[in-house]
């Protein structure tokens, strides 16, 4: 852990949606080179917090700063430099459908300039062949499987090295062997860059075994944090109940 | 070269295609009239949700619709000293073709593209399926219904909308010609007869068929999630304003 | 009482919202458009343009031709029953075609068919958060997305607005001559058009042009949830944009008019 100033400073945010307040003073840390899982029941803001992060929502109150910038209130121009630090996996892979695997592994390097084409190009076949998916370069992304788009999206997402990589679900609609190397892929890739990680899944066991924190987002607050690999005995019984899948406990009965 | 009419040929394949199966689905409407037996609830549901959304629209098109055949043909007519004939000149063409056509296009883009897009969201989450599987005819349950509400209303909307036309001829008249609230008035009555009017009806309940069917068709023969949601409402818009001029056509030749 | 007013008062707070969004679109457009910023979306203009021409070119010549005879038709018919004289009819019917009809119809068949083309495809990436992955990338979804279609579509609406004129105009003057007799060489005259009918003809083509792709692309980048939102922008862009030109003919309609003193 690096004495730098955080990767990822989130102090008393609130997000509401029409009339719903999804995000009720959330404050949360991740220092540079940390991974922290993020877990809570269906709908209940990981997402919204995740897009908070990038930018691509503005919090109603509270502050945000990233990578040490602050990204309240500054403009889609603006956030442009700082993006270019980041690296997200969206839940639905979000791929451009009109362009193929290797122009959208390319995109976010094209944005960045810098290389010339020959460079671009072995980047880009450098990052396909470590997800696996070597000779897949001309397909349209309708020609992929599932498997192959969340591949395609960690490509995308991490090969401009970010300093924080975001993923959205990255093993959601996969079957458990896929998902094992999918989540051996985020963890060789952190490995040789060191980067800041923010990950939200619902499969927590396979979070547990990646990352290095699992905070709980229930009802608009952070209510637990703690290692990951003591996640499934926390003290807490929401977060028991919630990781063990238990049908009994406080969960069921606080259900709004 | 070859490519091309390979193109061509390709794109009639598809065309009769389409049209064959708009003949098909015609038919099976037909069938499910007789013995008319309609499912009266969703049939006052369409009727109102049809007509209760495309009323304001309809009725500001007609208002512009009426000045813009006034400020064309009413500085020609002032100009020959014949103001008496004024509303002849816009009046008549708002009742035989520019009314009906024009109500039909933003009947179309309202009520239709909205339809296909409910339509073709049933289909995409498979429940049309669902029907089936519960012995329901979706023809007979969903289509004929809309069908039937969809003449309806552009019927009513039509006959609205052509008042609302000579409505803004005559403002347009009065506020920029300086033509005489009662010149209009007496020109609409003496030169305008009643068949010109059913004329324009008579065209709206073919118009209304024609919206009715493309938009119903696409809808339940979409493929392919949201894309396709997009292009089928895109096909059922450009399928009616097709239909539309050529019954128009058609109708103009043979009832003169 | 109390609620239908609450109600109004909504509609009218969401539609002003709406409408300066779509304002900001529009000066986004154009900024974009001034910057030529670094978007490089290679050959994507072109693809527009052929997206936008091409494809719409068949389209426009059969309705607009179908509807320049039914309109000859009837103004022949009018004319034998009142006047009985058609020696006017062609040159006028020109004077309507170049300085209203031909762009409006066009306008109107596009607003249709580009309107809800731009809408759907932009839409369905708002939905499957491929916008989101382009602002993440640090680009701007007007400039990389809205600024090619706008340019193609002004251009585009000129090129097609011409072509439908002529078609609308010749297939008037087949009807007039095989259904009424009349003399070809009294329909094809130039006598009644102005260079100011041309000068509003251009002038309507561009802005039909110009208002179709900023309001169809305002409604796909404001779709919401899923296939549902798909269907819901597609429908209000070809509304919007069909009453744009409407309200655009008018506009431009009355100004002309103002402008020349009565005499069109």
């Amino acid at each position: 852990m690096s004495l730098a100033a955080p990767a990822i400073r989130l102090r008393d945010v609130h997000k509401r949606y029409g009339h719903h307040e999804l995000l009720a003073g959330i404050s949360l840390d991740v220092a540079r080179g940390e991974k922290l899982g993020l877990i809570g029941p269906a709908a209940c803001g990981k997402s919204v917090l995740l897009k908070l992060v990038c930018g691509l929502e503005q919090p109603d109150r509270g502050e945000i700063e990233v990578l040490g910038e602050s990204v309240l209130g500054k403009r889609e121009p603006e956030l442009g430099p700082l993006r270019q630090r980041i690296g997200m996996l969206f839940q639905n892979y979000a791929l451009f459908d009109f362009l193929p695997v290797e122009a959208n592994v390319a995109f976010p390097l094209e944005r960045r300039g810098g290389l010339d084409a020959r460079e671009l190009a072995d980047r880009v076949a450098a990052r396909l062949r470590a997800v696996g998916l070597a000779g897949s370069e001309h397909k349209l992304t309708a020609e992929l499987s599932g498997g192959m788009k969340k591949r395609v999206g960690i490509a995308r997402a991490t090969v401009a090295d970010p300093e924080l990589v975001i993923y959205d679900e990255p093993s959601a609609g996969l079957d458990p062997v896929t998902t094992q190397k999918i989540y051996d892929l985020l963890a060789d890739d952190q490995a040789r860059t060191g980067a800041t990680v923010l990950a939200v899944s619902s499969d927590v066991v396979a979070l547990a075994r990646f990352v290095d924190e699992i905070a709980f987002l229930y009802r608009g607050h952070i209510v637990h944090r703690g290692p990951a690999a003591s996640i499934f005995d926390a003290e807490d019984p929401l977060v028991r109940q919630f990781v063990r899948g238990e049908l009994e406990g406080p969960l069921s009965e606080a259900r709004p | 070269m070859k490519a091309a009419v390979t193109n061509v040929g390709a794109g009639a394949l598809r065309v009769a295609e389409e049209v064959g199966g708009i003949v098909i689905l015609t038919g099976q409407t037909l069938r499910a009239l007789v013995p008319p037996r309609v499912d009266s609830r969703e049939l006052f549901k369409n009727l109102y949700k049809m007509g209760n959304r495309s009323v304001p629209i309809i009725v500001l098109t007609a208002f512009f619709a009426g000045g813009l055949m006034t400020l064309q043909t009413g500085p020609f007519v002032k100009k020959l000293g014949a103001t008496s004939l004024a509303g002849w000149g816009a009046g008549y063409a708002v009742l035989r073709e520019i009314g009906p056509i024009l109500i039909a296009l933003m009947f179309s883009g309202r009520v239709g593209a909205n339809n296909t897009a409910e339509l073709a969201t049933m289909t995409v989450t498979e429940q049309l399926d669902g029907l089936r599987a519960l012995a329901i005819d979706p023809v007979r349950f969903l289509v004929v219904p809309r069908v039937i509400a969809m003449m309806v209303m552009l019927v009513a909307l039509t006959v609205i909308g052509d008042l609302v036309a000579l409505i803004g001829a005559s403002v347009v008249g009065h506020a920029m010609l300086d033509i005489e609230w009662s010149t209009m008035y007496h020109s609409f009555a003496d030169n305008l007869r009643p068949y010109d009017f059913l004329h324009g009806v008579y065209k709206s309940i073919a118009f209304g068929a024609a919206i009715a069917i493309s938009s119903c068709y696409f809808g339940v023969t979409v493929r392919g999630g949201a894309v396709g949601v997009g292009r089928a409402v895109n096909a059922a818009v450009v399928a009616a304003a097709v239909s539309i001029m050529l019954l128009d056509f058609f109708l103009t030749y043979l009832t003169g | 009482m109390m609620r239908a007013i609450e109600a109004i008062g909504e509609t009218a707070v969401d539609t002003s919202r709406a409408l300066r969004e779509l304002w900001l679109v529009y000066v986004g457009t154009i900024a974009g458009l001034v910057r030529r910023r670094r978007s490089r979306n290679r050959g994507e203009l072109a693809r527009q343009l052929y997206a936008i021409g091409n494809r719409s070119l068949v389209f426009v010549i059969v309705t607009l031709g179908f509807i320049g005879m039914v309109m000859t038709y009837e103004a022949c018919l009018q004319l034998s029953r009142v006047v009985g004289d058609y020696s006017q009819v062609g040159p006028q019917y020109l004077r309507l075609v170049v300085s209203d009809f031909a762009p409006t119809l066009t306008g109107l068949m596009l607003a249709t068919r580009v309107g809800a083309g731009i809408a759907a495809e932009i839409g369905s990436m708002k939905v499957t958060e491929q916008i989101d992955a382009l602002r993440m990338s640090g680009v701007l979804p007007i400039d990389y997305l809205i600024v090619p279609r706008f340019v193609a579509s002004v251009v585009m609406t000129l090129v097609l607005a011409t072509v439908g004129g002529v078609v609308m105009y010749t297939a008037g003057g087949l009807t007039a001559q095989y259904s009424f007799g009349v003399n070809p060489s009294s329909f094809y005259d130039f006598q009644f058009v102005r260079p100011r009918h041309v000068v509003m003809m251009i002038v309507k083509a561009l802005s039909y042009g110009a208002a179709i792709p900023i309001v169809s692309g305002f409604c796909g980048l404001r779709a919401r949830g899923s296939s549902e939102g798909v269907g819901w922008a597609t429908t209000a862009a070809v509304i919007g944009s069909s009453f744009a030109v409407i309200v655009l003919d008018f506009v431009i309609s009355a100004a002309a008019l103002f402008i020349t003193g009565g005499d069109l």
